[in-house]
């Protein structure tokens, strides 16, 4: 194991690119690439792994919501993985989108699951093989999850203003604009339609990419430590609360609390500030 | 309004296609904007270098007005540039091609949806019409210019 992983709250939470280089025909584990880029797994992925898209598969295509038990069963049969299966998850921007799937899989109750450090960034810097073919697994029987456990792992708005009322711990990990109110949006991204700028009152802002090397890698224990245990003053029985924008720049952060630091009770506020910024008269601070 | 010939053979190309050879087609497009760049001993009466809020990295648009009038335009994205962004750089540097500054500048955004599928044009995939608009902005600075000179 990398030796970096020892310290980790869940140290086999995480894979590295030269054991997962040596493992891509190992029999029980599927390797899943999700992205921002829609056509990136098109162009290249790692060989052997299958593509799930956040939008098309994970999202319901009507509600603002997640698919429910059937359609996770179904992803997970189409692409030939079992209840036994190990899924290693990797992607883009600092595997935003491959924590949020990971995040997906966990309201499902699937905990075998990991995440590929340094995401398809570094696979792709480290020059490993890529290829364009598109795997074909057998269809799987997985069966459909008695139910969506969104209450571990997932905060509604409702829930995150009582939150807020009760002066629990939120975290903001937006760019330092969007939490002072400057900018709605982060940058280099078009505006997507939120009507008031600012943060949830009382919500420490902590950037995703704090938690982030330059290459993509996940900062060590003790520089995690010293930044969410230090300078935030979370502790590791906090009931928290992350948010960004739409959920995906929050996954990041609540994996990082949740299994890098063992934090125990980290939700996500999937609706984030999409939600937050749009809901009438709801509270709003802002520092801009 | 009419689009350039060259750009309408390609919006008629993709506009009907199932969305697997879509996705396929955009891929050999993307593929293609690499020969978009500048070619040695190349000419440009403008040049427009810029990293935007917009986009995720550095594209630099290369504009030459021939003698007749026509444009010919060179792209260069840098590496975090999207695929789409690629795609979309590809089909209108061959789209655009030997068309007019005025003809250029007419061109609706419109035609972006019927090339990207209703699938890929949602939230987040405005990135698809960040070269159209860099293109027109290059043409709007060159026309701008010609006028302060007349």
């Amino acid at each position: 194991m990398n030796a970096k992983f020892a310290d980790y709250a869940t140290p086999d939470i995480l894979v590295d690119t030269d054991w997962l280089l040596a493992n891509l025909d190992t029999p029980g584990i599927r390797i899943i690439e999700s992205n921002e880029d829609l056509l990136l797994y098109d162009v290249s992925h790692i060989p052997g792994a299958v593509h799930i898209d956040w939008r098309r598969d994970l999202n319901d295509q009507t509600t603002r919501d997640y698919v429910g038990p059937e359609g996770f069963a179904e992803i997970c049969r189409r692409h030939g993985i079992t209840p036994d299966t190990t899924v290693i998850f990797y992607g883009d921007k600092s595997n935003w989108w491959a924590c949020y799937a990971f995040w997906v899989f966990q309201l499902f109750g699937h905990t075998k699951a990991k995440v590929l450090d340094g995401g398809r960034d570094k696979w792709e810097e480290e020059g490993k093989t890529l290829t364009r073919t598109v795997p074909t697994y057998p269809a799987s029987d997985y069966p459909v999850p008695a139910l969506r456990d969104d209450a571990a792992h997932r905060a509604y708005f409702q829930q995150t203003l009582a939150h807020y009322q009760a002066g629990k711990k939120l975290v903001d990990v937006r760019s330092p604009k969007e939490y002072s109110g400057e900018t709605t949006h982060m940058p280099e991204y078009p505006q997507e339609g939120v009507l008031r700028g600012g943060h949830i009152p009382g919500a420490k802002s902590c950037p995703w990419a704090r938690a982030a090397n330059a290459d993509k890698t996940f900062k060590t224990r003790a520089e995690l430590d010293a930044l969410y245990g230090g300078e935030l003053g979370l502790k590791t029985d906090d009931d928290i609360i992350a948010y960004c924008r739409i959920g995906e720049r929050s996954s990041h952060t609540w994996f990082v609390l949740k299994y890098l630091l063992g934090y125990i009770h980290v939700r996500n506020y999937d609706g984030s500030w999409t939600e937050w910024g749009n809901m009438v008269r709801t509270p709003i601070e802002r520092t801009a | 309004m009419s689009y350039p010939t060259a750009l309408t053979d390609i919006i008629e190309l993709f506009e009907f296609l199932p969305e697997s050879e879509r996705r396929e087609n955009l891929i050999n497009y993307s593929d293609a904007a690499a020969a978009c760049v500048r070619k040695e001993g190349d000419t440009f009466d403008l040049e427009d270098v810029r990293k935007d809020e917009e986009c995720s990295d550095t594209v630099g648009v290369y504009l030459n007005i021939d003698a007749e009038g026509k444009a010919h335009f060179a792209v260069e994205l840098g590496p975090k540039v999207q695929t789409l962004t690629k795609a979309m750089t590809a089909i209108l540097c061959r789209g655009l091609d030997g068309s007019t500054p005025e003809e250029i500048m007419a061109v609706p955004a419109d035609f972006v949806p019927r090339i990207i599928g209703a699938e890929l044009v949602r939230l987040r995939s405005q990135t698809v019409y960040y070269v159209l608009s860099r293109m027109k902005a290059a043409v709007k600075m060159w026309l701008n210019q010609r006028r302060a000179a007349e």
